[in-house]
């Protein structure tokens, strides 16, 4: 098992080479200039160039490319080009808010999914179920945005309750996480629901009623843990774009994200911020999947790692 | 399939009910949510964007313009209607030949990390923009500047290439740092502001908020009666409009135009409107068939109705644009409006040679009111039989096409639905980049590709003239021909809309949109 982490883990860095490189091609192949686009609209050709020549922006590609990568690996992910601020310093700050946002968000979808999950599946086709479903539904098809405005003017605005934003206490998480995890909550509910419903029908199940086991013990015992694995591998690429930051959330919540970030530094074609937020995501993408891997072998002894 | 559920179903129950009451116990413990915990000598100020940078002499966005003015002062700067007074300078004078200008400095300021505020203090700062080889914005303003010499303790004196008329309007967008900070932080500066402004820098969370404290040495001892100033990034309009409710915010800008009727029957709030240096138009492409014909331009200025664009496109705030500039520009002369005239726009179609109309594409970007105001010229404009293809592009990709045609020959724009505001309010800066033949892209915005020998001439003579009253008379016949020759379709000029709450004084919005909390006083 330990071996096998290890192999894993060695293997994201040429995995991280590769995206860096599609990422690098990819934000400078698109059109516009950020040297035009920092300059102003006064600004004249001479003046242009010179801004191109300090960024490097004047030199072949590839030689642009070794430029950054030489950077990369003395861990320098350099700095904005509209506002000369460190990479690092922009992304540092906003991580760790779009984190605990994705966390809790994932936290409570998770309790919550599950559990509505495995209420529906148990009392299918009775009312419980229906209950459920309607919530997942509701869950689903509620656009976040929308969520997020209709709990500002009741918490905020009617009841003064929860401030309508900011990050400054924990307060501002809950309005936001709430907006976040509705829809994830949805999703995990159904695919709880419909994965214990296939495993109840199974002979282990039947013949643990049979030995007299309580509802109990089979239901949170044997079934769910057997049902968990598609829920796991949904909730991982939920939590995976959860980390990337929601612009409409982060918009409607100021919420200080990675989302409206990465969505500014495109407009402005501020390539150094879009590179290392790109890098980030695809890490933690990579991350959390190997992290999935390792709950599969856990959930199912089946699957194994061992080589 | 009659299983004892009941214990699944209170497991369940009893988990959800924990997980609530966690959620909301810690509530009244440890109350200190934004609104609560407000001083009364504290103020928030909700604003739309991010701040993008702190460093005053590379801001180039209006937001972070306001932030940096709170802080810090150039040797001269701009009241309420943009026009020039003098700052960190007691008083200027400027050289008959308009080459040499010699400010005298105020004397026992400090920046807020002590270092005094003197000739030197002048000098460094200079030195800075200069040998920042263009990286800096503060640099094109400096494009003219010869040098800059030191004469005493209090007096500094620049010389110029050549007589610039706005340089004045250029010093004041040149904020001065305190030259131990420069060395100190280095490129860092705009993440550690050290000014001598009325207020002092807190603290700086990225993408959330600006924290401002009093400067308890500032040079004029009424100044400032806050003790503290956030910041707040809100970009949701309904949000903000919340916040102004709510009281989290005492002051919002921009607010939505949308919500200024449900606000007036507050009796907390109150609503401010500024008249902007924001203009909006549509350039036409002169240098291109059919639009290289006055009369063809000229009937499309008849054929749009204003005062709908203006209600249906700006909601009823704003004003039609009757000259090439804003009202709030220096040296801004009235020229009339092309009124709504639907029978002498189809007559000039016709003696153009144009009696059923042509096709022809207009450019924006991707914002939803430039849509908006795209597709009503397109409605107006079909009319006289236009047929125009709205296309509006993202704002680096639009650049790009806009700005990377090497010659007047190559361009492909057409229309382009677009806005402008002079950097630094000056008359200049609303004429040179866009009506000047010096300024065809990719040397400018002149994206009308407009050529007219006099004005050419005309602004050149601005610029070397150095007694106002002259420089209005040239500017009057500039804005004159420029008009008659109806290079752009004339839209509107903006009006800024700001909110407040009652127990707020003094803090207003700027003609250029930028924010000034240097009177902000609390009731």
């Amino acid at each position: 098992m330990g071996k096998y982490v290890i192999k894993r883990i060695i293997g994201i860095i040429p995995l991280l080479v590769v995206v860096s490189f599609i990422v690098f091609l990819f934000i400078h192949l698109i059109p516009g200039d950020p040297a035009r686009l920092i300059a102003g609209k006064e600004a004249t050709v001479k003046e242009i160039q010179a801004i191109r020549h300090e960024l490097h922006l004047d030199e072949p590609i590839f030689q642009q490319y070794l430029i950054y990568m030489d950077g990369l690996l003395h861990g320098d992910f350099g700095e904005s080009i509209k506002s000369h601020i460190p990479v690092m310093h922009l992304i540092g700050e906003r991580m760790l808010p779009s984190i605990e946002l994705s966390l809790l968000s994932m936290g409570w979808a998770l309790v919550f999914g599950i559990l509505i999950g495995v209420l529906s599946a148990v009392f299918k086709n009775r009312w419980p179920d229906y209950g459920g479903m309607v919530t997942a539904v509701s869950g689903i098809s509620l656009p976040n945005f929308w969520l997020g405005l209709v709990m500002i003017q009741l918490f905020s605005v009617q009841l003064g309750w929860l401030p309508t934003g900011g990050a400054d206490s924990w307060k501002g998480y809950i309005m936001p996480s709430i907006a976040l995890g509705a829809g994830i909550m949805a999703m995990i509910a159904r695919f709880t629901r419909s994965s214990l419903v296939q495993t109840l029908k199974e002979d282990f199940i039947r013949t643990g009623r049979s030995r007299g086991l309580s509802s109990m013990t089979i239901v949170f015992g044997h079934a769910l843990k057997s049902s968990l694995i598609p829920v796991v591998t949904v909730a991982g690429l939920q939590f995976g774009f959860l980390l990337g930051g929601s612009v409409v959330v982060e918009t409607v919540f100021s919420f200080p994200g990675m989302g409206r970030l990465l969505i500014d530094s495109i407009q402005l074609r501020d390539y150094p911020v879009v590179q290392a937020e790109l890098l980030l995501f695809s890490f933690e993408f990579i991350l959390v999947n190997l992290v999935v891997d390792l709950l599969y072998g856990f959930l199912n002894p089946k699957i194994s790692y061992e080589t | 399939m009659t299983m004892n559920y009941k214990k699944i179903t209170w497991l369940c129950l009893i988990v959800a009910m924990i997980m609530a009451m966690t959620a909301c116990a810690k509530g009244p413990s440890d109350s200190e949510s934004a609104s609560s915990a407000k001083n009364d000598k504290d103020i928030t100020i909700a604003v739309n964007q991010n701040f993008t940078t702190l460093d005053p002499q590379n801001v180039s966005d209006t937001l972070s313009i306001s932030a940096t003015h709170a802080m810090y002062e150039g040797l001269v700067g701009f009241d309420k209607n943009m026009t020039i007074k003098p700052v960190l300078a007691t008083d200027y004078k400027v050289s008959k030949d308009g080459l040499v200008y010699t400010f005298n400095l105020r004397k026992n300021v400090k920046f807020h990390d002590g270092a005094t505020f003197d000739a030197n203090a002048v000098k460094a700062n200079f030195d800075r923009i200069q040998g920042s080889k263009g990286s800096l914005t503060a640099s094109h303003y400096l494009k003219n500047l010869k040098d800059i010499k030191v004469i005493d303790d209090n007096t500094v004196q620049f010389t110029l290439t050549k007589p610039f008329s706005a340089m004045l309007n250029k010093f004041a967008m040149i904020p001065m740092i305190s030259p131990k900070a420069i060395k100190k932080y280095g490129k860092n500066i705009g993440l550690h502001p050290v000014g001598t402004g009325p207020f002092e820098f807190v603290k700086w969370n990225q993408g959330e908020s600006l924290i401002l404290k009093k400067n308890p040495d500032y040079w004029d001892s009424n100044y400032p009666k806050v003790n503290k100033v956030t910041f707040k990034s809100v970009p949701e309009n309904g949000s903000r409009v919340a916040m102004l409710k709510t009281g989290e915010a005492d002051f919002v800008y921009p607010l939505p135009e949308q919500n200024v009727k449900s606000l007036k029957s507050s009796s907390d709030i109150s609503i401010d409107q500024t008249e902007s240096t924001i203009v909006r138009y549509v350039s036409i492409n002169t240098n291109k068939k059919p639009f290289n014909n006055k009369k063809v331009r000229l009937a499309m200025n008849y054929a749009l109705n204003k005062d709908t664009y203006i209600k249906v496109v700006k909601n009823g705030f704003g004003s039609k644009l009757d000259s090439t500039m804003s009202p709030k520009t220096q040296f801004y002369s009235k020229q009339g409006v092309y009124e709504y005239n639907l029978d002498k726009a189809k007559k000039l179609m016709k003696e153009a040679g144009y009696p059923n109309g042509f096709s022809a594409e207009i450019w924006g970007d991707t914002a939803s009111d430039t849509m908006k105001g795209m597709q009503f010229v397109q409605q107006q404009l079909a009319k006289i039989g236009i047929k125009l293809k709205v296309k509006a592009m993202e704002q680096g990709t639009l650049s790009n096409e806009i700005y990377s045609p090497k010659t007047p020959d190559q361009a492909k724009v057409q229309l382009w639905y677009v806005s402008w505001s002079p950097s630094s309010g000056d008359a200049d800066g609303a004429t040179r980049s866009l009506f000047s033949s010096e300024s065809f892209p990719p040397n400018g915005a002149n994206t009308a590709y407009y050529k007219n020998n006099e004005v050419d001439s005309l602004i050149k003579k601005a610029n070397k003239s150095t007694d106002p009253d002259e420089q209005a008379k040239i500017y009057k016949q500039i804005q004159k021909d420029i008009y008659s020759d109806a290079p752009w379709i004339f839209l509107g000029v903006d009006t800024i809309l700001s909110g407040h709450r009652n127990n707020l004084k003094g803090v207003y919005v700027l003609p250029d949109g930028s924010i000034n909390i240097k009177n902000a006083q609390l009731k």
